[in-house]
């Protein structure tokens, strides 16, 4: 490293970006490229630090292989941060290799874990663990320590695993305090917030009230038979029996799960189910006909019995039921669901991450504008969708350190 | 040209130390320039003999008298005792440079991607020559005529002998895998002392070539 070099990463070390960019502004060699990108990323200047690391990258040596994989590992994690997830995974996967194979083991596993928060961020729980089982966090230093934590926390807790989530808060909190970065204790308490706050609600002999994460995981693991509305199926601690495709049974399963131990009119089922404003005789057998299909696949839980005005659900064993919802029910509360982590969303990223298309994102997003909702920064492809902003929240950024032999 | 691998004699580290730029001795302490500071230490014992609060981001130099040190895009000329600055003078990379040494009434700067070493003036920092490498320069060290000079490159260091007038390799010493040099200096006996860079907190002695000496 060079005299300036040095000078302007020690400023960005302590957290004065401004100050090294005085200092690199008017160089345009690989390493001061590297450095005014990480710059202008702590600045919140996405756009600029992704080409300015762009540009790095291309003028590092084809000898450089260590420094041109670090940038693309810092432009992965801009891309995470600014949530546009369309990414080349690969590039991240073949920078990681390339560090690893170098013995920087740190900015590897660093690269490693951009890559697990993008599969949580798109809720790949499954692809996320396993990367996550090949890392051992022993050797990291306090601040990727804090990171991994987040990330045991972040899939126990959609998991609903809410004690070893605590367990990793409390490990990630003393990482952070060893750490000494304030950014990454507040995203601790952010995540530990979360814990605290309502993730759904309970609706249950025609009373409700929210439901904190711990009493969905006691809710779950207690004999009660539950009608899941935030996973569209029916289970108790057993069996789980999914209606996701069938839409119209899980209607009909939760408004009588809703009404228990009391019945469901057949007018209120048909409205219900069919959205339909009065019944008629087409509509009373068409009735039947479902009925009877919710009846064989819930079979092995609950029986529906008619009774003279409509239809009780009688769960097998004696058993309470409950109905787990939504905090937030209303049109698009999915869309919002994702907003809701704070961060700014390309309508690409959120439709990677709900598994819809764009045009339906789109729409939903147009819908939640008009109502205030959410709101847009940019145009065209850089357009950027938010929940208004809610004071305190920060996010981590912790770009690998600047390029030790650049 | 002769090769061989560097043998480190001893590492000495430093707590709360970040990185370590140039390094330098003056017959008795060796001097290293830690960012914000420069940490002198007795090589025998290892202990920090003195500590300044000066700008320290790459190569130091002792001239006898003073020493020279690099901060941004400049040299500083310092009183060792005081530790006042005396005179300041454009660093001849402008921020570009890395190590730095003295001899013969010259500083010779090492200009660290351009692989270059410049030999300026040092009242007035004019380049007076310019010698080529074929690697990254960082610390710069002349000893009993001789012009040494350490790279790191391709995530590689070695210490190395060159020609002052050709710029040719006349004796490498290459480190150990992962091992990284910043400054350099020798003690003008057996050892060289080098600065590890922003990898680590550590200066490490090694062992300087054996020959007859004139």
């Amino acid at each position: 490293m060079d005299s300036l070099i040095t000078a302007a990463a020690r400023a960005l070390a302590a957290g004065d970006p401004l100050g090294a960019l005085k200092r690199v502004a008017l160089r345009d060699d690989a390493p001061a490229l590297a450095l005014r990108g990480i710059a202008m990323a702590r600045l919140g200047d996405f756009a600029r630090a992704k080409e300015l690391l762009r540009r790095a990258g291309r003028a590092f040596g084809p000898r450089e292989a260590i420094a041109r994989a670090r940038c693309v590992v810092a432009e992965a994690e801009i891309a995470l941060v600014s949530r546009d997830l369309s990414f080349p995974k690969k590039a991240l996967a073949a920078a990681r290799a390339t560090l690893a194979a170098h013995g920087d083991a740190l900015n590897a596993a660093h690269a490693g874990y951009l890559e697990i928060r993008r599969l949580l961020l798109i809720g790949s729980l499954d692809a996320a663990e396993r990367m996550l089982d090949d890392l051992d966090p022993a050797p990291f230093p306090p601040a990727l320590r804090v990171g991994h934590e987040l990330v045991v926390a972040g899939i126990a807790m959609r998991r609903l695993r809410t004690k070893p989530a605590r367990e990793a808060l409390a490990r990630a909190r003393d990482a952070a305090r060893r750490a000494g970065i304030a950014e990454l204790a507040a995203e601790v308490e952010s995540t530990a917030h979360l814990l605290a706050t309502p993730a759904a609600r309970l609706i249950a002999r025609g009373t409700e009230r929210p439901l904190r994460l711990e009493e969905v995981e006691a809710l779950l693991a207690s004999k009660a038979l539950v009608v899941d509305a935030c996973r569209y199926v029916v289970r108790d601690i057993g069996t789980t029996i999914s209606l996701t495709r069938r839409p119209v049974l899980f209607a009909l399963a939760r408004a009588l799960g809703e009404a228990w131990p009391q019945d469901v009119s057949r007018g209120t089922l048909i409205a219900r189910a069919f959205r339909g404003k009065h019944a008629d005789e087409s509509h009373r057998a068409r009735l039947r006909v479902e009925i009877g299909r919710l009846r064989r696949a819930l079979q092995p839980l609950a029986d529906l019995s008619a009774t003279p005005d409509g239809f009780v659900l009688e769960p097998r064993g004696r058993r309470n039921v409950a109905v787990l919802a939504l905090p937030v029910e209303e049109e698009h509360a999915e869309v919002l669901a994702f907003l809701a982590d704070g961060e700014a969303w390309s309508s690409s990223a959120l439709s990677v991450a709900l598994g819809a298309s764009q045009r339906t994102v789109q729409r939903a997003l147009d819908a939640l504008a008009a109502t205030g909702k959410v709101q847009s920064v940019g145009r065209a492809r850089a357009r950027r969708w938010m929940t208004p902003p809610v004071p305190g929240f920060t996010t981590t950024l912790l770009l690998p350190a600047p390029l030790p032999n650049g | 040209m002769k090769k061989s691998e560097a043998e480190i004699i001893r590492e000495y580290a430093f707590e709360g130390v970040e990185s370590v730029g140039g390094v330098s001795f003056d017959g008795e302490q060796v001097w290293f320039a830690a960012g914000g500071r420069l940490i002198a230490f007795d090589p025998d014992t290892g202990k920090t003999t003195r500590i300044l609060d000066i700008a320290a981001h790459a190569g130091t130099a002792f001239d006898g008298k003073h020493l020279y040190q690099i901060a941004e895009d400049r040299i500083l000329k310092i009183e060792p005792d005081s530790g006042r600055v005396v005179s300041t003078i454009p660093a001849p990379g402008g921020g570009r440079d890395s190590g730095m040494a003295w001899a013969e009434g010259s500083l010779w700067v090492g200009q660290y991607r351009d692989r270059t070493i410049h030999q300026i003036d040092p009242e007035t920092g004019k380049i007076l020559r310019t010698i080529e490498s074929n690697r990254f320069v960082t610390g710069v060290s002349w000893v009993d005529g001789e012009l040494w000079h350490g790279t790191w490159e391709e995530n590689h260091s070695d210490v190395r002998r060159i020609d002052p007038q050709t710029g040719e390799v006349i004796e490498r010493l290459e480190m150990p895998q992962g091992v990284f040099v910043s400054g350099l200096e020798s003690d003008g006996q057996d050892r060289f002392f080098c600065g590890s860079g922003s990898t680590n907190n550590k200066v490490r002695a090694i062992r300087r070539p054996k020959r007859d000496r004139k």
